[in-house]
């Protein structure tokens, strides 16, 4: 699974979910609809997204997607054409839920994110772990290796049916 | 070998170890609310017959929007209605609600040793039961209420020892700042908080709750209290008593992947001054001057500025931090007497919460004050509903959050607890108690 384009540069630390999706768009019962708001609660966020047309790669600085639970982050970033984030962290839940919606949460050092960031072109080789900005030299990263697979071929949910027998055998073990 | 009380609840609950340090984790209780639900449950009705691995296990409420604002939260609300009515799940609907993290400890649905999951990043205030608690994204949920489990990496445990005692003036929510500005905004982040010490073990349930709510805020996974006495009087009186132990208390010699000590006695009132829960100051001292430039270009503050100088425009006491009848109590102390000068809103955390205020005649207190008293609601903390911000607006609020955006696009927030967004409002600043003339008695002809 190969995923390329250009950058979106969030250079602010610390952005949460409300400034990825403010929570007045949370009003749907399914997941569409998101994109068009992506990062209207962030300052400028309107502003950075119409100067940089067709990027599909966001790359962040520290702590994003931090606060709310909402996956209607992910699910806004997906639906306005971001593959992948790429920042030096991640809040806990905006990881989970970017694996669980196969949107690529790397994780590189400060450094490289910095470096990253005014990169013209990033191709992303998922299944390899590593990732080239403008031809470079590959950059590696590490992805969580069960969750990777959620990445490359979706299947969350199955994949906790399958363990129902188990899990009602551990139960009546309790 | 020792271990924490973490450990304790998380081993009891792992049915299998997975790759990469994941494991699967049974969750003794799902929390349900309209916002982020709905999908989840049409993604299970369409792909799994709508099978659910313990309707029993689920609790459901009208939670954030509270009674609908447009027809759209109608339709959120309408779903997860006909979803628990058709799966027999207990379902707390509008005029017998709250805020779920209000509802559920005082219904009596969490105790000691259980795990709990909501698709709401404040479910860590139920590690204040000894529960391990979390928030997850709507998938995850939806994944537990599939299949009774939740996919998690195993935390790091920090123990976060609260010596002394609180001192006459500062509150639980002052010492969850106070928290969050020692080990920074994301110091937290893949760890359980884990607080112990004499501080912590003489905070009563409600006081436990605002500071495990605010685990969050430092990026934790979540908080956890270790049940006692305090804890099961609490239960005791609930109407859903849980059959619970005080067995589950971390050995005395766990280790901790940290250790952080705070001096209980030192903690002071505090206010934030930036754009996350991290920057925040004593309310008697001032913006630091190495306050980052974009929070306060955001804040429209300068460093050096007197935090009680702050004008506000609007006042908020309410939320799943500070929505409880303690803390309905300890603001009515501060308006009885007295005028608000800033439009001032005060929301009940449960609609039990506001009928226990009403037989006290804190309504009476809030709205002779001039304050608006209201029924139960997430309301404007997050920013959609009953007294959202416009931008410029700054408000000081009893909430979590002061990101920016968060009340209102382009709003300021300061996060205070109640007492001191009681004392703001009557000032039209930013005030501690402290500061307010006495209320002059009235005499009897």
């Amino acid at each position: 699974m190969i995923v390329e384009g250009s950058v979106l540069p969030v250079r602010r630390a610390n952005v949460d979910t409300d400034q990825i999706i403010p929570a007045r768009y949370l009003t749907r019962i399914d997941a569409d609809g998101m994109g068009e708001h992506l990062f209207e609660g962030m300052p400028d966020g309107p502003h950075l997204l119409a100067q940089h047309p067709g990027a599909s790669i966001v790359v962040a600085a520290e702590n994003f997607g931090c606060g709310s639970s909402r996956e209607h982050a992910a699910w806004a970033l997906l639906g306005r054409g971001f593959k992948a984030v790429i920042a030096p962290s991640f809040a806990r839940i905006f990881e989970e839920n970017a694996y669980t919606n196969a949107l690529v949460p790397i994780v590189v050092p400060a450094a490289v994110a910095e470096e990253l960031m005014s990169a013209q072109h990033i191709v992303i080789d998922v299944a390899a772990e590593t990732l080239r900005a403008d031809g470079g030299e590959p950059v590696s990263f590490s992805l969580d290796p069960l969750r990777k697979q959620f990445v490359l071929g979706g299947g969350f949910l199955q994949f906790l049916n399958a363990k129902i027998p188990e899990i009602r055998s551990w139960e009546a073990a309790r | 070998m020792p271990r924490s009380l973490f450990d304790k609840v998380w081993d009891a609950h792992v049915v299998e170890e997975l790759p990469g340090g994941n494991a699967l984790v049974f969750m003794d209780l799902i929390v349900a609310h309209e916002i982020t639900t709905p999908p989840g449950a049409i993604a299970i009705e369409r792909d799994f017959d709508d099978r659910l691995y313990d309707p029993r296990r689920i609790v459901a409420m009208i939670d954030h929007v509270s009674p609908a604002k447009d027809s759209a939260t109608a339709l959120q609300g309408q779903t997860v209605r006909n979803w628990a009515k058709r799966q027999g799940i207990v379902f707390h609907d509008i005029g017998d609600n709250g805020i779920c993290h209000v509802i559920v400890p005082e219904r009596g649905y969490i105790g000691p040793g259980m795990t709990a999951c909501c698709g709401d990043s404040h479910t860590c205030t139920l590690g204040a039961f000894g529960a391990f608690a979390l928030g997850i994204g709507t998938t995850a949920q939806a994944g537990a209420m599939l299949a009774g489990c939740l996919i998690l990496q195993r935390p790091k445990v920090m123990r976060v020892e609260v010596t002394g005692e609180l001192q006459a003036g500062a509150t639980a929510k002052d010492l969850a700042l106070t928290v969050i500005a020692t080990i920074g905004f994301r110091g937290g982040t893949g760890y359980v908080l884990e607080y112990t010490g004499s501080a912590i073990r003489a905070l009563t349930m409600e006081q436990r709750m605002t500071l495990c709510n605010m685990a969050i805020e430092a990026g934790a996974t979540t908080g956890m209290i270790a049940a006692d006495a305090t804890t099961a009087a609490y239960l005791a009186a609930t109407p859903n008593t849980p059959a619970f132990s005080l067995d589950v208390q971390a050995d005395p010699d766990a280790e901790y992947a940290k250790t952080v000590t705070i001096d209980g006695s030192a903690v002071r009132p505090m206010v934030s001054w930036g754009t996350n829960p991290g920057e925040c100051s004593p309310i008697d001292g001032i913006v630091p001057f190495d306050a980052p430039a974009e929070s306060l270009a955001y804040m429209d503050l300068k460093p050096g500025r007197a935090m009680a100088t702050i004008a506000i425009d609007q006042a908020f006491i309410g939320s799943c931090t500070n929505s409880r009848i303690s803390d309905l109590r300890a603001a009515a102390e501060v308006f009885r007497g007295r005028k608000v000068t800033v439009p001032t809103i005060v929301t009940p955390g449960s609609q039990v919460v506001r009928r226990q205020a009403e037989r006290e005649g804190l309504h009476d207190i809030f709205q002779d004050a001039g304050a608006l008293w209201t029924h139960s609601s997430c309301g404007p903390c997050l920013g959609m509903s009953m007294g959202v911000l416009a931008p410029g607006m700054r408000c000081v609020s009893s909430s979590n959050r002061n990101f920016p955006g968060r009340m209102g696009d382009g709003g300021r927030v300061h996060l205070a607890a109640p007492v001191v967004v009681a004392a703001s409002a009557i000032l039209g600043r930013i005030a501690s108690p402290a500061e307010l003339p006495a209320v002059r008695e009235t005499v009897l002809a």
